[in-house]
């Protein structure tokens, strides 16, 4: 008989699931099941099938669970697993190109210098006054799917999801370095939308 | 070598910035700029504050039988 004690860590709980304990997985799944959906709803797009997404990452969790090793932490593990089944999800999915962010970028002139005055560069800042919620959760998720597909798993993961620079090179199979390059270009791209979202809308 | 920085490298090195990446020397040239630039003020304001209203924004209401429906279709699909 166990002594009741601290809740057992995911890599116990792993390796116990892995030699076939039900309770444990379910045990797993429950505890990360919120986090994995929020992650894949943000991830598969306006249209996408969250559920759908969510549901093959745990399927996958329990077929892959002998190879989890712990070399990662067992989180880091189910992000990749999570991660790939939405962009699989998206990828399934015919969709038509979205028009590019490239024109919210920030302009300079000749010398280098802010093209827009302060009051024009701060708006980005103002979008939850100056949109309803409504509006913008709604503006905020057809931005992200725009991104170019090499940043929003970047982004999603590191400003979304707030996972460490170095957590997401992990899960994406990239240097730190590369990670931030990504997820500053997703910035660039996104807080210029957002500017424009919330001048024209309201 | 001092950076020298104008509003459109400065705006390259946000992410390092934020993150304190950035040598020393560097981001002292970056707060110098910014310190003397409303501009690049407004667009480290907006930067930084773009993240955290996306997240706010994307937060996904979960499906009330979230748990039982995933359990559920896990216990048919492992048999």
């Amino acid at each position: 008989m166990e002594v009741p004690g601290p809740e057992p860590s995911d890599e116990a709980l792993a390796a116990r699931a892995a030699a076939g304990d039900a309770l444990a997985f379910e045990a797993l799944v429950l505890r990360h099941q919120a986090r994995a959906y929020r992650l894949a709803s943000r991830l598969v797009g306006l249209d996408g099938d969250t559920q759908d997404a969510v549901q093959e990452a745990f399927l996958q969790v329990f077929r892959k669970l002998a190879s989890f090793r712990g070399e990662s932490r067992f989180s880091t593990w189910l992000f990749r697993i999570v991660t790939n089944a939405a962009l699989m999800q998206r990828r399934r999915r015919s969709r038509r190109p979205a028009e590019s962010l490239e024109q919210y970028l920030p302009r300079f002139d000749a010398q280098g210098l802010h093209a827009a005055t302060p009051a024009q560069l701060q708006v980005a800042a103002r979008a939850e006054e100056l949109l309803d919620r409504q509006t913008l959760a709604q503006r905020a998720r057809e931005g992200i799917e725009r991104l170019p597909e090499v940043y929003r798993a970047a982004f999603v993961l590191r400003d979304l999801e707030e996972l460490e620079t170095a957590e997401v090179g992990l899960v994406l199979g990239l240097e730190p370095a590369a990670v931030r390059q990504r997820v500053h270009r997703a910035r660039l791209l996104l807080r210029g939308y957002l500017g424009h979202v919330a001048e024209v809308e309201p | 070598m001092r950076a020298d920085v104008v509003c459109s490298s400065g705006v390259e090195l946000l992410m390092e910035y934020l993150e304190g990446a950035l040598a020393p020397e560097v981001q002292a040239d970056l707060e110098a700029h910014v310190a003397g630039c409303p501009r690049c003020a407004a667009f480290l304001a907006s930067y930084r504050a773009t993240p955290p209203i996306l997240r706010r924004a994307t937060l996904a209401a979960l499906p009330q039988d979230l748990g039982d429906s995933l359990l559920a279709f896990l216990r048919r699909r492992r048999g």
